[in-house]
């Protein structure tokens, strides 16, 4: 089947500002002519929205299309795509394309412990995830580390706030202000998500049955390697990386991971897939 | 599929004309050969070199249009082009198509293009200068699944006999000489034997190449990962980032996108040729960039040439032999020169 290139018409329902520079977006497909499993979305995968004028980047769902066809999006402003979108109004009309790529895999479900390590903008991938196992099963003991910059720089506060009821959430952060707020539930502590990853390992009655990584490549490695160090088998850890990419469909090139392009064997992998792909960048 | 004799390339050209616009290789003033269209009145000679530039983009454009934004919907833009026949393709650029074909399988702007197309191949006869098709499996004959039409110049004939022989390689090339005649005779069937005499001749050719074996030794240090991370960062200190390699690469395929503002305000958008050298091809909006090191992106493009990854994927490596980088690479790392140092040095 030929590939479409063509975004799908969509509006700007809704935004909303959530820490520095980051926007909770809410988008109506209006047109589903171009690409037709926007309802079959998976947690992780990815869309590319089109800001006509400007151009096209990948962003995650944090929640996918409803039955209304309404989705949403956590995005930071950047560089010229991001720009111009936050430049737009409620009611204008811009484009998607997608779903995009793997994403986190299915047997997550299955699993009774599950950490979870986001820094940044990094924990969009997951929004949805978190969710759907918070909502889905029981019984699961669920952790997840947040690094942030500093207090500014956290996303998506609101969210973990409901979270919190089910599931044991740390914090870190590389710089705490005298004012830091130590009593709204989580576990504040200045550092990095490294510094408290034994802790949250040792809350586990046993070792987590998966790992989940999404943020700086260089907190994902070392959350990884520190993991695999501690017991936890490579093909249980899964990262969602990012990369620049143009058309999703693996034909630009951008995306390139040894042999491999994020936007279809990917952006979510297993440690072991990555070493692999790895070997041959 | 049918074997014929030819007297006369012209005759050949000409009844193409009644169906495709023809494009040939010409030299221009400062002897540089290029593929060009040519007019029904005057038919070039088939020149026995490559262009300097590959077919790649017939059918994957430098640059196009792939959608219109008319402010409420997207529509797409297919090119739709009269059918054409590029006669007389070397072997080494014909393999390329092929490769290509496979990677852009499913994209519409390729096939729109593609689909019009009518392939003439041409034996090679005589090595050319940086080719080493034999040693990657491209050449210096036309593999019969690559073109629709295969013609082999019939050395040591005498000049009253016929010249050529012309080789049916898809349904669409003998679809194309179906009812080609020659003063009112269809076309002569060649004897088996004219097979043969191609083969010796195209076996006489690949031993007339120079020694190519450092192509092999770097091909297996390449993919033993025998080639270090300071090599590479060495070599690349001569990569200007020009893009002439990435551009000449009959197989490379990397493109960007843009958005442009049309006169009637409407917005298109754009892709054009990217080149993987480039110090920007990976940089994020976050500025993170996977392979801001030269020698990452230089070790990267020769691995997408050389990989075994690649091999599996495609049925074969993605370099055609062709010595295009080699010819253009301002800082002498193109193909013979790199690999030479891989096989030496690494």
């Amino acid at each position: 089947m030929m590939l479409n290139h063509i975004p799908d018409s969509i509006e700007i329902i809704d935004y909303k500002d959530d820490g520095k520079d980051t926007r909770h977006y809410r988008f109506r497909l209006l047109s589903k002519t171009h690409h037709s499993h926007w309802h079959e979305t998976q947690a992780g995968q990815f869309f590319m929205l089109n800001v006509p004028e400007v151009g096209e980047a990948p962003f995650t769902f944090t929640e996918p299309p409803n039955e209304q066809n309404e989705f949403s999006a956590l995005i930071r402003k950047m560089a010229s795509v991001t720009s111009a979108l936050f430049d737009l109004s409620k009611g204008q009309i811009v484009g998607a394309r997608g779903p995009f790529g793997q994403g986190w895999p299915h047997t997550i479900l299955k699993d009774e412990y599950i950490l979870i390590v986001a820094g940044g903008c990094g924990l969009a991938p997951l929004v949805h995830l978190i969710n759907t196992l918070i909502a889905t099963t029981e019984n699961k003991k669920i952790v997840l580390i947040y690094g942030a910059r500093d207090e500014q720089s956290q996303m998506l506060i609101a969210q973990q706030k409901r979270w919190l009821k089910t599931i044991t959430i740390y914090h870190t952060l590389d710089q705490v202000s005298e004012d830091s707020n130590f009593n709204d539930g989580f576990n504040l502590l200045k550092g990095t998500p490294l510094d408290v990853l034994p802790q949250a390992l040792s809350s586990f009655n046993s070792l987590p049955s998966k790992v989940l990584l999404c943020g700086p490549e260089v907190m994902m490695n070392s959350i990884a390697q520190t993991s695999i160090g501690r017991g936890i088998p490579e093909t249980s850890i899964y990262l969602s990386l990012e990369r620049r990419m143009h058309c999703a469909v693996g034909l630009c090139g951008h995306c390139y991971l040894g042999d491999q392009y994020v936007c279809k064997q990917g952006p979510t992998f297993s440690w072991q897939q990555l070493q692999s792909f790895r070997s041959t960048a | 599929m049918n074997i014929y004799l030819l007297d006369d390339i012209k005759k050949l050209q000409l009844h193409l004309t009644y169906q495709y616009q023809l494009h040939q290789i010409v030299k221009n003033n400062q002897g540089q050969s290029h593929w060009q269209q040519i007019s029904t009145d005057q038919f070039p000679t088939l020149l026995h070199e490559k262009a300097q530039t590959s077919i790649k983009d017939f059918f994957f454009a430098q640059q196009e249009n792939i959608l219109v934004f008319n402010g409420e919907y997207f529509q797409e833009t297919l090119p739709s082009p009269n059918p054409f026949v590029l006669f007389g393709v070397q072997s080494c650029d014909l393999v390329a198509v092929n490769y290509q074909d496979k990677f852009f399988k499913n994209d519409p702007y390729y096939q729109a293009r593609r689909k019009h197309c009518l392939l003439v191949g041409l034996d090679c006869i005589s090595p050319c200068e940086h080719g080493f098709c034999p040693t990657v499996n491209a050449g210096p004959g036309v593999r019969s699944h690559t073109a629709d039409l295969i013609l082999h110049p019939l050395v040591n004939q005498p000049l009253e006999k016929p010249q050529w022989l012309l080789i049916e390689g898809s349904e669409k090339g003998a679809m194309a000489i179906k009812h080609m005649t020659i003063k009112g005779q269809p076309l002569e069937t060649a004897h088996w034997h004219y097979l043969t005499q191609r083969d010796l001749t195209l076996k006489a050719c690949k031993q007339k190449f120079s020694d190519d074996s450092h192509i092999n030794i770097a091909i297996e240090k390449i993919n033993n990962n025998n080639v270090s991370a300071v090599f590479w960062q060495k070599v690349a200190i001569q990569c200007i980032g020009c893009s002439g390699c990435t551009s000449l690469c009959p197989t490379c395929s990397c493109y960007g996108t843009r958005s442009i503002k049309l006169p009637n305000d409407n917005i298109s958008q754009e892709r054009f040729w990217d080149s993987c050298l480039y110090e920007g091809f990976q940089k994020e909006a976050s500025f993170h960039n996977p392979t801001a090191e030269a020698g990452k992106r230089v070790e990267r493009f020769w691995r997408h040439k050389f990989s075994d990854g690649i091999a599996t994927e495609f049925d074969r490596y993605g370099c055609v032999g062709c010595g295009r980088c080699e010819q253009t690479c301002p800082g002498v790392i193109g193909v013979h020169s790199i690999m030479k140092r891989i096989a030496n040095d690494a």
